[in-house]
């Protein structure tokens, strides 16, 4: 059924070949991003080019990690992202278990219109909605970056919980509810501690998205000690001059926390996407 | 609230009330998502809608005057608009098109049973890479490797695919290629994910009972892996066409819309903060939101039928 | 419950105590872009400085990146949130003040009996001061001197010999270009510095008497342009012009792959840090044969103005008053690299570098020329300008049709 063992070898043989060349097509511009943020500036312009050169130096590195002001942006960074997950998560739970197990008057709008708040081009609507975080007085607060983000990642956390709930037997909440379990307790004691993945899923998704966003981050604060990783990899941008290696050196730190949280929950984030989207 | 809806369930009295509350439930749940969106979403689009009928707003000393649909007819017919209408179609189109083919590819790759598992847990971790980096800093790094002395001209130079140094960013004919390029490397590491994430969900008895019916590989591939992974694909692209469209920072950030590559939001974006055409920009806003409006309603009724 | 009640009664006691003693102290917000720009730590003590001879008066900085100010402050003053100072370009005082969002300097000057004839400069809309410009930056040429001298030439000062310096330093084959000309759409302007400019340096205008467009019919902006295609027709303009920005220009100058720019004088600082061994002069923009008058010398501010919201003008005219001064205004162009607002302030630099004198005496030759400043939408009239110029330079459109078309999209903007 699986052939012969000469056919598996041309067979894994190609699977490498297609695998490295998939690796470079993703990594190599990553690869010459870290191998640019060694360089002196003057180095990352040269050609003919090359992946290491004489210039080779922590420097940007020791000067981003040693300005307090760098580490503050990473300081709101994480406060900022870890606040929206957590927030983002409970919301879109409690959403997603209403359309997964409730039949409603306005479910289908809701529904349409839930997903609809996402069509909106977000710089489009930069000044009307400065107006109103100016207005609600939570201007210059994480506060005002928490809700913004909600907004930004809520409508696809909702459709991923729906679709993770959707998955899961509903005998299993009836069989609680006719034991007397209100549906608060079968959503948080029995249905959440299953659903795992598609949280983690959620949570991921949300978190990426919160550490990397710049726009709103920008206009919605206006004292640096309230600002993230983005928006001090533009402050490198100077007038005239841009700080390169800097620059590139922030963006490889502001990527880890992204790429370590991936790496420690890729099982259950993968598991969590599947559900949301196949039926089950 | 544990021990109120049990005590209910115990008096038959309180049935009446018990429905009820069941029917209120649902909205109970949805208000806190509802009440953030309604505030901070509604409030805003209703404004920039306002903003789309009135001349003389934001940034101009005389009042406001009610214009109607005024504002729609002269940036619909504007040919400007129509040359970045046919780029977006195109820019998101290929980028779909594209973030599905490598998506899927790389899933199938990394699903290969002939992976042990930190191999496949390795790659996979390569493989999103390009998710990981703000916009800006795509932007900027595609700027270098795309510089006419960038690395990118140097290895395609010295391996002989081209000629002669190429102005990636900057040629009439290359630059929208190059930028949905750029587009296509940051976004498909999305599709992937989802991919990978909807392989492991198709059961394996459906792919043993294929090879029982002596199915090939490509058999097996476009009856069941296809199939199956159908509602995930109708899906993603759709919301995948509703955020190209709304892609700014990387085309503003690579070629700022010049050399032929210019998209409606990077178009938008130059009648607000360029023009100072405030009412231009919220009407080709409300343009942009009716064609993903409209995308997003293919979106529900797909979603409906993959719950059916 | 009587604890919670004393301990709030405290917190309430203190807030209030505190409030009156905040309330002695005015707080000025101050949004700029120069901060960052600035070696650490030394804007903050200039106006450390002012506080200290202002008692009562703090300012508190706001600072954000360069590229994204403009729309900031533009939002900013659509929601009513904009700071008491803000530092301006020149590119968007009009709209701004289309907005009404700038206080009258004009007024500010009046009621504080201040006498302007130390300022150097002055941007006036409707005959108000808006803007005065606190640290210039002009844009002479930059050569590469080794490059110059191993080709045998000097330092151009007509177009001809620039054209045939361009021609004689350019060698393709070394990745090697004369010239390098950023004509970005994100950041058009190069349009202003690397365009117009040259254009100002004969002399000339592309607006007429009346402050209008004046681009058909223009005998100079049309000699200008096809002398401009001449460069790119003979291979001389380093490749990528089209979507190159100005820190790109300044990429390929210091890794000397470009022997001649038009640049900043705000780069001196980073080029020497960038390539220390770079052996580079500055030389007055080239004019056209036969053009012995002064010539305009392009040049970039950085401006300062008052919000037309903040409640108080007279402090906000003091911090003004204090940074144009001969005093502050010699620090701040010190530590910035630029020439100063006030005629009569020295910054050191202008004794203790070589270059930097050269630089004033271009300086004082000429005169300062930037007709985009105070027009509306400047930046969008050098895109709208950028757009066809590309097609023209391609050879995609004749030179009549060019400004024909960069004419109708400025009577566009300025009706």
């Amino acid at each position: 059924m699986i052939g012969s063992r000469r056919q598996i070898l041309v067979r894994k043989t190609l699977l490498w070949i297609a695998l490295i060349l998939g690796a470079c097509f993703a990594g190599l511009p990553v690869l010459w991003m870290v191998s640019s943020s060694f360089k002196s500036n003057l180095k990352i312009f040269a050609y003919p080019p090359a992946l290491i050169d004489e210039s080779f130096s922590f420097e940007a590195y020791q000067a981003v990690l040693g300005d307090p002001g760098q580490l503050r942006f990473f300081f709101n960074s994480y406060l900022v992202a870890i606040l929206v997950t957590i927030c983002t998560v409970v919301t879109s739970i409690m959403a997603g278990y209403a359309f997964s197990r409730y039949d409603f008057r306005f479910k289908k709008i809701l529904n349409l219109v839930i997903i609809g708040v996402q069509s909106v081009p977000p710089i489009t609507l930069m000044i009307p909605y400065f107006g109103l975080i100016v207005w609600l007085k939570i201007y210059n607060t994480y506060t005002a970056l928490v809700l913004t983000y909600m907004v930004f990642t809520l409508s696809y956390a909702i459709i991923m919980m729906t679709g993770y709930f959707n998955t899961l037997p509903r005998d299993l909440d009836e069989a609680v509810m006719i034991d007397g379990g209100g549906s608060f307790v079968t959503l948080w004691r029995i249905l959440v501690p299953i659903s795992l993945p598609g949280i983690v899923a959620v949570g991921v998704y949300t978190f990426m998205l919160a550490w990397n966003e710049f726009l709103f981050a920008l206009t919605l604060t206006r004292t640096n000690d309230m600002r993230t990783v983005p928006i001090g990899i533009h402050l490198l941008m100077g007038q005239h001059s841009f700080e390169w290696n800097q620059m590139l050196a922030l963006s490889v730190l502001g990527s880890l926390p992204v790429l370590i949280l991936f790496l420690l929950f890729q099982r259950y984030f993968i598991a969590g996407m599947s559900a949301g989207s196949v039926k089950g | 609230m544990a021990t109120a809806t049990q005590s209910q369930v115990v008096e038959p009295a309180n049935i009446g009330w018990e429905q009820r509350k069941r029917k209120l439930l649902p909205y109970g749940y949805l208000s806190p998502t509802l009440l953030l969106l309604a505030t901070l979403t509604v409030v805003p689009i209703v404004t920039v809608f306002l903003y789309s009928l009135f001349d003389n707003v934001i940034v101009n000393p005389n009042p406001p005057e009610f214009v109607g649909l005024e504002n729609y007819i002269k940036a619909l017919s504007h040919r400007k608009f129509r040359a970045a209408l046919s780029n977006t179609m195109y820019f998101a189109t290929a980028s779909v098109v594209a973030h599905f083919v490598i998506g899927l590819s790389f899933a199938l790759l990394l699903n290969s049973r002939l992976l042990a598992a930190n191999v496949k847990a390795l790659f996979r971790v390569i493989y999103i890479l390009p998710w990981v980096f703000t916009a800006s800093i795509i932007a900027i790094l595609w700027r270098l490797l795309l510089n006419p002395h960038g690395v990118v001209n140097f290895v395609l130079l010295e391996v002989g695919l081209v000629p002669e140094l190429l102005e990636w960013l900057s040629d009439r004919d290359l630059a929208i290629h190059a930028v949905t390029f750029i587009n296509i490397w940051s976004g498909y590491p999305f599709y992937l994910v989802s991919f990978l994430a909807g392989l492991q969900g198709i059961p394996d008895d459906l792919y043993e009972a294929g090879h029982v019916d002596g199915a090939n590989s490509w058999q097996l591939f476009r009856f069941i892996t296809l199939p199956q992974l159908r509602p995930i694909i109708i899906s993603l692209a759709l919301l995948d066409f509703i955020w190209t469209l709304h892609q700014f920072t990387l085309v503003w950030m690579t070629t700022g819309g010049g050399s032929n590559s210019e998209v409606l939001s990077t178009y938008t974006y130059k009648a607000a903060f360029s023009s100072y055409e405030f009412s231009e920009a919220s009407t080709l806003a409300m343009v942009i939101l009716a064609m993903c409006t409209f995308f997003g309603i293919f979106y529900v009724r797909s979603q409906r039928m993959t719950d059916e | 419950m009587k604890r919670y009640m004393f301990a709030l009664l405290m917190i309430l006691l203190l807030a209030f105590s505190a409030g009156i003693a905040a309330s002695q102290d005015i707080t000025l917000e101050f949004q700029q872009w120069w901060e960052p720009e600035l070696p650490e730590g030394s804007f903050r003590a200039i106006l450390d400085e002012f506080e200290a001879a202002n008692p009562g008066i703090k300012v508190e900085t706001i600072s954000g990146p360069y590229l994204t100010t403009k729309d900031q402050i533009i939002a900013s003053a659509a929601t009513g949130t904009m700071a008491d100072v803000v530092g301006l370009d020149g590119a968007w005082v009009n709209v701004l003040w289309k907005q009404g969002a700038l206080a009258s300097l004009t007024q500010a000057m009046a009621d504080a009996d201040y006498d302007d004839s130390e300022l150097a400069a002055q941007i006036k809309l409707a005959g108000e001061t808006y803007m005065i410009p606190i640290a210039n930056f002009i844009y002479p040429v930059f050569v590469n001197l080794d490059m110059l001298a191993a080709a045998g030439i000097d330092p151009p000062s007509t177009r001809a010999e620039f054209a045939a310096a361009a021609e004689a330093l350019t060698d393709p084959d070394n990745n090697v270009y004369g010239w390098a000309q950023p004509l970005s759409l994100e950041q058009p302007n190069g349009i202003q510095n690397d365009t117009m400019s040259w254009l100002w340096a004969t002399g000339g205008s592309m607006l007429d008497d009346m402050g209008q467009p004046n681009l058909v019919g223009n005998e100079q902006l049309a000699e200008t342009m096809a002398y401009i295609k001449s460069l790119h027709d003979a291979g001389v303009v380093a490749p990528g012009s089209f979507a190159m920005k100005e820190n790109e220009k300044v990429e390929e100058f210091v890794n000397e792959r470009v022997a001649m720019i038009i640049n900043t004088l705000a780069h001196f600082t980073l080029i020497r840090e960038r390539n220390p061994d770079l052996n580079f002069d500055i030389t007055a923009l080239p004019a056209a044969e036969g053009y012995d008058g002064p010539r305009g010398l392009p040049y970039a501010s950085w401006g300062i103005g008052i919000s037309a919201n903040t409640e108080h003008t007279a402090e906000a005219w003091k911090l003004i008053d204090f940074l144009t001064s001969v005093e502050g205004n010699s620090k701040l162009t010190s530590i910035a690299n630029a020439f100063p607002g006030n005629v009569n302030a020295t910054p050191d630099f202008i004794q203790t570098d070589e270059l930097f004198m050269t630089a004033f005496e271009i300086f004082q030759a000429g005169y300062l020329a930037n007709e985009f400043t105070g027009l509306p939408a400047a930046e969008e009239l050098m895109r709208r300008f950028d757009e066809p110029f590309q097609l023209y330079l391609e050879g995609d459109m004749e030179l009549g049709d060019f400004l024909d078309e960069a004419q109708a999209e400025w009577e566009d903007i300025f009706s």
